[in-house]
Parts: C-alpha cells; sequence; structure tokens
C-alpha cells in the first residue's frame, strides 16, 4: 500500500477533511509564509494608527502647511524650513530626518509637513487603493483569460482584440483628459457623482489597464491546459463546459493567479504614483505613498529620504505579500495534493 | 499559417481604428484642449483666433475632423504638429523609433538573462534560503519608481561620484549606432540596466512559479523515475513549458515598449526616442504626435501579441496555431 | 508666469527705472551715440552649448512668442530699431538698427520717417531693400501674428488686413521710397508704444520672399550677427555666424563671440544643471530645481547670476463668482496669506521679495505701499490672521467651497497648496486643482470654467504702466466665455478705467504727472477691488559654466547669448 492510502485510511476514519482546512493547515507550517503575513499585518496596522500618531505622539496636524513653523530639539528652536545662508544664499531646504519620534522623525517636506505622519496616513490610502485594484484586476482577468483561452475561436478573438486595445491603450492622455474633466465637472453616473478626489477612479483606471498583463498568460496557460489529456477526457465525457471550467481548468490555474496577486498589488501602489502625478485620485494635501514620491522627487538632492522612505514601504508590501503568495501557490496547488504530500 | 497572418491584419487594422477614435475623442471632450488657442499665442485677438481655427480645420465637425486627420496620417502622410508647425510626424516618429529599439534591444537581454536564470535557480533551490533572497531582490526591483531609480542612477554616476568612480559615464544623450557602436553602448549602459532591473524581477517570480508548477507534474516524476538528473528535468521538461508564461509576459511588455512605454527612462536618460515624443506631445497636448505615436505603439501590440501565439506552438506542440 | 510658462506665451520684457517715463522709450535723439559692448577679439571662437529641456515651438519671429527664442532673435534678426545692446538700465532704450536714424515724428505723433541704411545683406546674401520692409509689415497679418489685432493695427490699413489677411497691402499705412530708402508709417492715432512694438522680433525686417505663413521649423534669413543653420524640435537648434555680416551698429546689433551657438532639447533640468556642473554644457534655460539652489549657491556660487525682473507672482480672484465676488473675502484673502512664505516656497529672499503694489518695484508709475499686512507703513511685516478671519465673518461666505487652480509644476504646486492651508485656516473649505502648464493658462482666463481663484504670473512687456493695469484689470480686456480674456479677475471699474484713459492721454505730454496718475491708481486699485493677492516679485538665475565668460545682463531680453565667452 502506498502512503496515500495510509494517509486517507487514517483521515477516513474521522471523516474527510475539507481541502481547505488541509491548505491552510499546510500553510501556517510554511514559515516564510507566515512571516510575510505578519509582515504585513504590522504595515497594515501601524498605518492604521496613523491619526494616534499624529495626536499624541508627533502633536502635529501632517496637512497643513508649516513654512514658517519651528520646534524643539535637543533644546534648540529649529526651523522647520530653512533659508541656506552660505554662498549666495539661495535655496530654503526643509530639516531632514531628527530620528526621533515625537516630531519629524523623517524630516519635512517642502511645505513644512512631517513626513513620517504623512507616511502612515498615506498607507492607508495606498494600502486601500493598491490592494482593492490588484484584487479586481486580478478577478476580472482570470474570468476573461480563462474564457478566452478555453473557448477559443470568435470568443478568443473578440477578447483578444480587446486585450490589445486596453494595452496599446495611452492612459496617461486619459488621465490627463479625466484630470481636467473631473476638476470642472466631475462625473455623474446614475445618482453616483465622481469628484476630482474619488479614490474609485484610480482604483477602476489601474485595474482596467493591468487586465491584459494577467489574463494573456491565464489564457496561454488555459490553452496548453485544454489539449491535456485529463481535459480531453472531460470532454469526451461529456462533461458540462461549466463543470470543467470550475472543476478542472480554475483549480489549474489557480497557482498562477496567486502568483500574479501581489505582483499587480506592487504594479498598482507604482502607477498610483504617476496618477496622482496626473492629479487623477489622491487630492493635495491627502497623501498616499504616490503623492510622498512625487513630492520626494522635488527634493531628491536635499532631502533623499523624503522619496526613499515609501519606496521601502512599498517594497516591503510587496514582497511581503509575495512570500505570502509562495506558500499560499504551494498551499492550494491541487498537484500537490494529489501525492498527498504535506 | 497564411489564414492566421490575415485575421491578425484585419486585427491589427481594427485595433488601430478603436484607438484612433478614442483618442480624438477623449482628447476633443477634454475641456480647456481648444488648441487654437494656444496655437494662436497669447492675446490673439477673436478675429486671430478664428483665423488660425480655420487654417486648422478646428471649425469643422468632429467626425470631418477624424476624417481629415486620418487623410493626413495615411493618404496625404503629411499629418504636421500642432506645436512644431510643419514638422511632420511620420518622421519625427521614425527617427525617434531606433533610439527606442536600442534600448528596449539591450535592456530585453539583460532582462531576460537575469530574469530566467533568477527563475531557474530559485525553483531549483526552493525552500533554501537563496530562494526568498531572489524574491526580495526582484521584488525590490520592480516596486521602485522607474523615474526615481533613473535619477538615483544618474546622481551616483553624474553627480557624486562621476569624479571618482564613474569617470568614464558618458552624460546624458544618445549616439547613433551606425555613427560610433563603441559609445552608442556606453551612452545606453545605464539606461538599460535601469530599465531591465524594472522587470527582471517579475521574470524571475513568474518563472519560478510556473517551473515549481512543472516540477509537480506528471511527466515529470516520470522522468526522475527514470533517474534523470534533477538538472536535466529542469532545463530540458520543465522550463518549455514554463516558458509560455513568460513569453506571452515577454510579448506585453516589449509591445508596450516599443510604442513608447518606456518614457520615464527616455525622459530621465535624455535619449529622443518614441516616449519622449510623446512624453513631449502630452506636455503641450500636440494632439497629431499623440496619434501617431500611439497608433504606431497600438501596432505593435498586437504585432508582438501574434509573434507570441505563434512561440506558443512551438513551445507547446499540442497548441494549435488560432 | 513661470519661465516654463514664457516659453510658450512671453512678450518682451522691459524694467525702466532711470529714464523713467511713461511713453517715451526713445532715448533722446540728439545725436548722443548710445552706449555698446567693446569687442575684444581675443575671446572669439569655439562652440556656445545651451540647455532646454524642450524646444520653443515655432522658429518663425513674427510668431514666436516665447522668450526662449526671443533671446536667440537678438543675434539673428533685426527691425528699424531695437533695444540697446547693453547691460544695464540703457538695455530697455530704444536705438536705430536697420535705420539710419531715430525717426523724424510729424503729424501730432501720427506719422514715423525712417531712412533705411544702405548695403546690409540677408544670410542668403540679398540686400535688403525698403520692400522687404514693407513685405515683413504685411507678413505679420498673414501669419496670424498674435498681436496683429492688439499692436501692428493701429497702422492704417491694418484693420482691413485683418479681415483679409491673404490680400494685405497696409496701402496707406507704409509707404516706402527706393529711391530715397525712405520708410514712413502713418498710424490711425498717436501711439506712445510704437517703437518698442517696431523693437521687438515681431518687428524683424525679413525678405520679402518669406513664405506668407508660418515658417515652423524652417528658418527664415536674417539679417544679424548669427544665423540659425539647422532646426530639429526633437534635438537641437544650431546657430552659426553670418557670413554676409558686418558691424553698422554696435549698440543694435554687436558682433558675437562664439562661432557656433546651440540649444539641445530633451533633458530634464536636474540632469542640465548636472551637466553644466560637469561642464558637459554652457547654461541651463529653465527654471532651476530648488533642491539645488543650495547645492549650486555653496560650490558654484560664481557661476550664479541673480538679477531682479519687473515681475509678479499673484493669485488672481474671480470676482464675479463667489465667494470672491464679495470684496470683504478678496480683503481677507489678502490679510491672511503670509507673503514671505511664498517667498520661501519659491526659494527664498534671495531669490524673490514680498509684493504689496500691482506695478512692481523700479517700475514708471510704481508706488510704494502696502495695505493688507499686520502693521503700517510700505514695507511687508507680515499677515493679520485676525482681521482676515473677522472679515471672512463678516461677508457671510464662511464655510464655502473654494478650488484653487494652479499649474502642476514644483513650486506652482507648492504654492497652490500653502494657499489651500490659508483659505482652510480662515474658514473655507479649500481644495488644489493642478493642471498641466499647457492647459492651465487658457483654463483661467474662461469663465465658463468657473475658476474661483488661481495662481498666475505676469513678465512686462515695456515700461508702460498701461501695459500692466490696463491690459489686465480693464473692462476692454474681460471677455467672458472665451480662451482669451486676460482680466483673469473678470474686474470692471468704470471709474478707474476712466481714470486709466486719462493717464494714458497724459502721458503724451507729462510723463511725470501721467506716472503719479497712475500710482495712484494702482493704490485705488486695491484698496476698492483688490482683485488680487499680489504675493512676490521674483528675481532671475543663470547657472553658467566653469569655462563661461563676460555674462551681460539686458533687462530687455535677459543674457546676451552671443556676448559669452567660451575662450
Amino acid at each position: 500500500m502506498t502512503d496515500s492510502s495510509v494517509t486517507s485510511t487514517a483521515k477516513s476514519a474521522r471523516g474527510p477533511e475539507s481541502p481547505w482546512r488541509s491548505s491552510l493547515r499546510q500553510l501556517w507550517r510554511n514559515r516564510p509564509a507566515i512571516i510575510g503575513f505578519f509582515v504585513f499585518l504590522v504595515v497594515v496596522a501601524v498605518c492604521l494608527c496613523a491619526p494616534l500618531y499624529a495626536h499624541y505622539v508627533a502633536h502635529e496636524n501632517p496637512f497643513t502647511s508649516n513654512i514658517q513653523g519651528t520646534f524643539r530639539l535637543h533644546g534648540r528652536t529649529i526651523h522647520v524650513l530653512q533659508q541656506n545662508t552660505q554662498g549666495t544664499g539661495l535655496g530654503v531646504t526643509p530639516i531632514g530626518p531628527t530620528w526621533d519620534f515625537s516630531h519629524y522623525f523623517l524630516g519635512a517636506d517642502n511645505q513644512g509637513r512631517d513626513v513620517f505622519a504623512r507616511l502612515l496616513y498615506g498607507g492607508r490610502t495606498s494600502l486601500l487603493i493598491g490592494t482593492s485594484s490588484a484584487l479586481i484586476c486580478c478577478a476580472v482577468a482570470a474570468v476573461l483569460g480563462v474564457v478566452a483561452g478555453y473557448f477559443g475561436g470568435p470568443i478568443d478573438w473578440v477578447l483578444s482584440r480587446i486585450f490589445d486595445i486596453i494595452w496599446a491603450f495611452p492612459i496617461y492622455l486619459l488621465a490627463i483628459s479625466l484630470s481636467v474633466v473631473l476638476l470642472t465637472t466631475g462625473i455623474q453616473f446614475g445618482p453616483i457623482h465622481v469628484g476630482a478626489g474619488s479614490l474609485l477612479v484610480p482604483i477602476l483606471i489601474i485595474a482596467s489597464i493591468y487586465v491584459p498583463y494577467v489574463a494573456r498568460p491565464l489564457r496561454g496557460i488555459v490553452i496548453s491546459l485544454r489539449e491535456r489529456e485529463f481535459i480531453q477526457s472531460a470532454i469526451g465525457s461529456g462533461a458540462s463546459d461549466t463543470r470543467i471550467l470550475l472543476k478542472e481548468i480554475l483549480p489549474n490555474v489557480a497557482p498562477s493567479i496567486i502568483v500574479f496577486l501581489p505582483l499587480m498589488v506592487a504594479f498598482n501602489l507604482l502607477t498610483e504614483s504617476a496618477l496622482s502625478f496626473l492629479s487623477i485620485g489622491v487630492q493635495p494635501p491627502a497623501a498616499s505613498w504616490g503623492t510622498i514620491i512625487n513630492d520626494g522627487l522635488g527634493l531628491l538632492y536635499t532631502r533623499p529620504a523624503v522619496a526613499i522612505a515609501p519606496g521601502i514601504m512599498i517594497a516591503i508590501t510587496a514582497i511581503s505579500l509575495n512570500i505570502l503568495g509562495d506558500g499560499a501557490r504551494d498551499a492550494f496547488d491541487p498537484k500537490a495534493k494529489l501525492r498527498g504530500s504535506v | 499559417m497564411g489564414l492566421f497572418i490575415v485575421r491578425r491584419f484585419v486585427a491589427a487594422v481594427l485595433v488601430m481604428f478603436a484607438i484612433s477614435v478614442l483618442v480624438f475623442l477623449i482628447f476633443f471632450a477634454t475641456p480647456g484642449v481648444d488648441p487654437a488657442a494656444r496655437i494662436a499665442g497669447r492675446s490673439a485677438t477673436p478675429q486671430i483666433l478664428a483665423q488660425v481655427r480655420h487654417a486648422f480645420g478646428l471649425d469643422r465637425p468632429l467626425p470631418i475632423r477624424y476624417l481629415l486627420m486620418m487623410d493626413h496620417l495615411f493618404i496625404k502622410q503629411d499629418l504636421s504638429s500642432y506645436v512644431n508647425i510643419g514638422d511632420r510626424v511620420v518622421p519625427q516618429i521614425l527617427n525617434a523609433a531606433p533610439v527606442t529599439l536600442s534600448l528596449i534591444f539591450g535592456a530585453a537581454v539583460i532582462w531576460l538573462l537575469v530574469g530566467i536564470a533568477g527563475g531557474v535557480v530559485a525553483a531549483a533551490n526552493r525552500g533554501k534560503i537563496i530562494d526568498p533572497i531572489i524574491t526580495f531582490l526582484g521584488i525590490g526591483a520592480i516596486s521602485v519608481p522607474a523615474y526615481w531609480l533613473g535619477e538615483v542612477v544618474l546622481y551616483f554616476t553624474q553627480s557624486k561620484l562621476h569624479s571618482s568612480v564613474f569617470s568614464w559615464a558618458p552624460g546624458s544623450g544618445y549616439v547613433p549606432l551606425t555613427q560610433n557602436p563603441g559609445e552608442w553602448a556606453l551612452h545606453l549602459l545605464f539606461p538599460w540596466l535601469t530599465l531591465a532591473s524594472l522587470y527582471a524581477g517579475i521574470y524571475a517570480r513568474v518563472l519560478r512559479a510556473e517551473l515549481v508548477n512543472a516540477l509537480n507534474e506528471d511527466y515529470v516524476r516520470t522522468a526522475r523515475a527514470k533517474g534523470l538528473s534533477e538538472r536535466r528535468i529542469l532545463m530540458r521538461h520543465a522550463l518549455r513549458c514554463s516558458l509560455i508564461t513568460v513569453v506571452t509576459l515577454f510579448g506585453l511588455d516589449v509591445g508596450a515598449l516599443v510604442g513608447g512605454a518606456a518614457l520615464l527612462t527616455e525622459v530621465v536618460f535624455g535619449l529622443p526616442g518614441v516616449g519622449l515624443l510623446t512624453f513631449n506631445a502630452l506636455e503641450n497636448l500636440d494632439l497629431p504626435v499623440i496619434m501617431g505615436a500611439v497608433l504606431y505603439g497600438a501596432f505593435f501590440v498586437v504585432l508582438a501579441n501574434a509573434v507570441v501565439d505563434i512561440a506558443y506552438a512551438f513551445l507547446d506542440p499540442r497548441v494549435r496555431l488560432v | 508666469m513661470t519661465r516654463s510658462q514664457i516659453r510658450v506665451w512671453i512678450r518682451t520684457l522691459a524694467a525702466a527705472c532711470v529714464v523713467g517715463s511713461l511713453g517715451l522709450t526713445v532715448v533722446s535723439s540728439s545725436g548722443a551715440s548710445p552706449s555698446a559692448f567693446t569687442y575684444n577679439p581675443a575671446h572669439a571662437g569655439g562652440t556656445l552649448k545651451l540647455l532646454a529641456s524642450t524646444a520653443g515651438g515655432t522658429l518663425d519671429p513674427q510668431v514666436n512668442y516665447t522668450l526662449q527664442y526671443w533671446q536667440l532673435y537678438q543675434a539673428t534678426y533685426d527691425g528699424l530699431v531695437a533695444f540697446d545692446k547693453v547691460a544695464g538700465a540703457s538695455s530697455f532704450n530704444v536705438v536705430p538698427d536697420l535705420a539710419t536714424a531715430m525717426p523724424k515724428i510729424t503729424n501730432g505723433g501720427k506719422t514715423y520717417t525712417f531712412t533705411l541704411r544702405k548695403g546690409i545683406k540677408f544670410s542668403n546674401g540679398k540686400t535688403v531693400t525698403v520692400n522687404d520692409v514693407k513685405a515683413s509689415f504685411q507678413r505679420l497679418f498673414k501669419v496670424s501674428n498674435p498681436n496683429a489685432g492688439s499692436w501692428y493695427n493701429s497702422i492704417v490699413g491694418g484693420n482691413a488686413c485683418l479681415a483679409k489677411p491673404a490680400t494685405c497691402t497696409l496701402a496707406g499705412g507704409v509707404v516706402v521710397n527706393a529711391a530715397t530708402n525712405q520708410v514712413v508709417f502713418h498710424l490711425v492715432a498717436p501711439d506712445a508704444e510704437f517703437l518698442d512694438q517696431l523693437a521687438v522680433p515681431f518687428g524683424s525686417i525679413l525678405p520679402a520672399s518669406s513664405p506668407a505663413k508660418d515658417a515652423g521649423s524652417t528658418p527664415l534669413p536674417g539679417t544679424g550677427a548669427y544665423t540659425f543653420s539647422k532646426y530639429d524640435p526633437n534635438h537641437q537648434l544650431t546657430m552659426v555666424r553670418n557670413k554676409y555680416f558686418h558691424v553698422w551698429s554696435a549698440a543694435a546689433q554687436p558682433k558675437g563671440y562664439p562661432n557656433e551657438i546651440d540649444m539641445v532639447f530633451g533633458n530634464t533640468v536636474e540632469s542640465e544643471v548636472t551637466q553644466v556642473e560637469n561642464g558637459q554644457g554652457d547654461w541651463v534655460f529653465d527654471p532651476l530645481p530648488s533642491d539645488r539652489l543650495s547645492q549650486l549657491s555653496t560650490k558654484y556660487s560664481s557661476q550664479l547670476h541673480v538679477n531682479p525682473l519687473t515681475a509678479i507672482w499673484y493669485m488672481v480672484m474671480n470676482t464675479n463668482l463667489a465667494p470672491f465676488n464679495n470684496l470683504k473675502a478678496r480683503q481677507a484673502l489678502n490679510y491672511a496669506i503670509n507673503k514671505n512664505s511664498a517667498v520661501a516656497l519659491y526659494g527664498g529672499t534671495q531669490l524673490a521679495q514680498p509684493a504689496c503694489t500691482i506695478l512692481p518695484p523700479g517700475f514708471p508709475g510704481h508706488l510704494d505701499y502696502c495695505l493688507y499686512q499686520k502693521g503700517t507703513g510700505s514695507t511687508y511685516k507680515g499677515p493679520n490672521l485676525a482681521k482676515a478671519k473677522q472679515l471672512v465673518q463678516q461677508s457671510g461666505t464662511k464655510g464655502m467651497s473654494v478650488g484653487v487652480v494652479v499649474t502642476n509644476d514644483t513650486v506652482n504646486q507648492a504654492v497652490g497648496q500653502y494657499v489651500q492651508s490659508v483659505l482652510n485656516s480662515i474658514g473655507y473649505k479649500a481644495t488644489v486643482k493642478p493642471l498641466s502648464a499647457n492647459i492651465q493658462f487658457t483654463y483661467i482666463q474662461n469663465t465658463k470654467n468657473k475658476v474661483q481663484i488661481s495662481l498666475s504670473q505676469w513678465y512686462q512687456d515695456y515700461p508702460a504702466a498701461s501695459d500692466f493695469l490696463k491690459i489686465l484689470l480693464s473692462c476692454a480686456q474681460f471677455h467672458p466665455g472665451s480662451d482669451n480674456s486676460i482680466n483673469i479677475a473678470g474686474y470692471c471699474n468704470h471709474s478707474l478705467d476712466a481714470k486709466m484713459n486719462a493717464a494714458e492721454t497724459l502721458g503724451l505730454t507729462n510723463p511725470t504727472a501721467a506716472n503719479k496718475a497712475w500710482g495712484q491708481i494702482d493704490e485705488d486699485m486695491m484698496a476698492q477691488g483688490a482683485p488680487w493677492v499680489p504675493l512676490f516679485n521674483p528675481k532671475l538665475i543663470d547657472f553658467v559654466s566653469h569655462r563661461v565668460g563676460n555674462y551681460q545682463f539686458s533687462r530687455q531680453f535677459y543674457m546676451y547669448v552671443d556676448q559669452l565667452w567660451v575662450k
């Protein structure tokens, strides 16, 4: 008797365990994945604490300009924005990182606002935009990609052309145009009024532009799968398309979707930065990691921390989600289960 | 195969038509974008405005304007910019294309090599320490904004360490291949590395996942049972089918890059490619150039995807050309 | 405007202080020769490399309205008269160029008689004749010059040309005599600014054979010391010495030093600054990024040149739309904004000074006063937030939503965010609306877009207060529903309009009294209407490379490109 039959006999004594539970148990045992998961939780928790930090620790409002502001550090009163006094005396520079949690931990931006406090507030917005657009993108792409790959023929042709149009579409032109339209009048969708600051706009735009990037690889996988013996036999035995799609194709495509999801989170966070530069999405003085990066680009030669910090946050979020994703992929892989491997 | 080519050609025409209509509509639906006032100049009187509007055909109805533009672009082939009067759009794009192609070619070679190597090493050593390290480096690299990375590279090579470590680094700009291959490569070295680092991580990740997938397949078990070495299995059996996703992504990325998606890298490094051209056209709201560049890009997107679909047939012999 | 906007929109700049007269920009034509540079042949030669991030549009001097190319046209084209090419205050004086002397002005100021110099050749070898002069003025209408309808229609026959440009003859307006080499202009009415309008590049004399449409990227032959040899807007603009040039008046068109001048496009401003630091380029055209300023002023201070500009950055409020249709609300914002903060955002006290008045300091008609501030007197001492909040309360506009429209470059956005913060602190609900520079300027002028408040800049044409007050704040310059309505505030005060007309007429006979009147109009405007919040008067920084010498600055067109030494 093989190993699998021993385990399955033992299991059947307790009754069949749901495949979800066994996958989750396997995931729990995957050390790096759990570390990734907790790192992500920490990032989320810290960002959610932004109002507490701003109010109780830093005692500032990170959304009002503070150009003439001062504060005390090591017993001295320091100006937040400092006039250069050397040479020809040109230029005004915000203070750099103080490495003091009670104020200006990472320094100030060019409006004199606390960068660290804005980083935390910004995290809330960025994580919302990044994760929701990634989820929407992968869900839509999965459906369209699988349908295109499985049915082939004219359905595939039409869907592939839609992917081509989306992929070749000049998103920056749309963003510029949309920003002016939203600034002027906003858009009305029945009862929903979409104004310039609405987060729906960047979420939907970012989700749509990456649909081809996920859908086409999935379509390719499905095209290859379709010719495989187990699919052919399922078709031959008269199974309906829906059954095949749900029971055979989707589980084999799921691991790839799981791999794409955290990758998309990283891309989406960066695309949000480009869009907010064009005034789509987060409006000043609200913060997101993207807007802080934009602010930081204007301070790159004097205060590089302002541009580096959000980049590090994006990287941490993306890396932790990717490692979690690896573990999830391994845990939910149907092929691994067939061998009863743990 | 012939039918395939015909079908894809029709597809290209359709996609380009759809995009041209969308670009046109979006442009003119934007308030405040009327080119006449900007072309005529500040404080132009209403009379002057009307003259300029008429000269550019902006007083005709929308569909007529669209047909006129397509006529100038494809039939008369003299479509000119709104900003640089008399400058034809098509020659501008054709002059810029080799720069972009040079940039993409070098970067693609680097990112494919690094990405595929990374993915293979990660999959072969999964569970060991090198696996998450590769993920770490790869994802870290793609989490960095392109513009920022370029500026930082320039900061170190041109500013901070220019007199010491990087004194050999040339200034910004492009030297044509036909003029001086050595300088061509030297000027493109840092742009290549910058652009490649933005993509290598994805390929490593995706390939690793597909390889791990493939290594769980039955045919791999069979190969193992037959006694083949793990390395041989990986390279000769698992890799082939795993490359499908990589090839798909490569087609999408190259398709987009040729059309100008590398614009931030080109802007930072001062390379006069299609991306920079598009960037300037967007800044100036120069509709003819935007239209030309977008259609050029759309064509390559369809072409790249067609090539990828052909590649599927090579990688997986069971797939029929569709 | 920012210099990046100047690229697109600019008019000439003039700063008057010493001469101070309103209408007469003419140095006394009593025969005293105008000052000029002395030429030093030891430094001739070499190639000068200028850096600009993008090209400046068409190269046609009768169409191009950008400072970027007006700075180059000084060396490539000539008009009948020109601005004196020296440094300092004299640089706004008008001196004879292709004309032998300043014109005889007769007929109550309606007739200008010039004599054309003999023996001057275009860069294509052809000699300049009076027919070329006549054809050049006809061409202004044929190519739809932006100011054909506001400046050059003062010439008799101009209005007919506006209606039918293709058949423009200007018969009766420009009369030439080939035998005597005379050119006579007949104006519809006396115009104190006519000579200035001939001296700017729009008044360049071009060959009669020039095409009757915008020449675009094809260089037109000129009479200057240099000529454009090649122009690719995506790469580079090249100027070389005009081999047919000889010096006829060093004050009007001096000999230049570099053998070749290149303007290279396509780099980011950060990269341009680095290139000049490394000696890979010689000068940056674009405004310097603020994060390089401290490093530059510390390490490269000998290569930096700071010069004052008669220009202003200001918040313009729509006086026909709530909440700023209420005078108290406008005054409240004037009290609330800290001009020193705006200065800090621009780059500090060395780069700008707070402005309380509409006319900049050192300008004819400028009156020193400062109404809306913490203290009294004519120096700005700071904001008065308490008064501001009180005024908002009294105005009944508290709690209204306000959108601040700015361009999306770093400094403009920063000022916009600051103003938003201030508006929020005095009781409004403010948002910032950044737009691309190419859209914003026409967008804020068009009343259909319902812009409540926006940030704008204004650089002068020539030293005429009317060019500031009348252009920007008179009823006639307000065109509702049009993209070109330069009275962005939409402010229309008929009694002040009447005073402006009176001051203009007075300026033809008694400039000193007229200046006093303009100063009073300035103060009345801010007291009665307060349509703006003046922020600051900026200065210009030029950053040149180590090898460059002989930096000379004209108040008119800024740095003299052809006078730089590269050897």
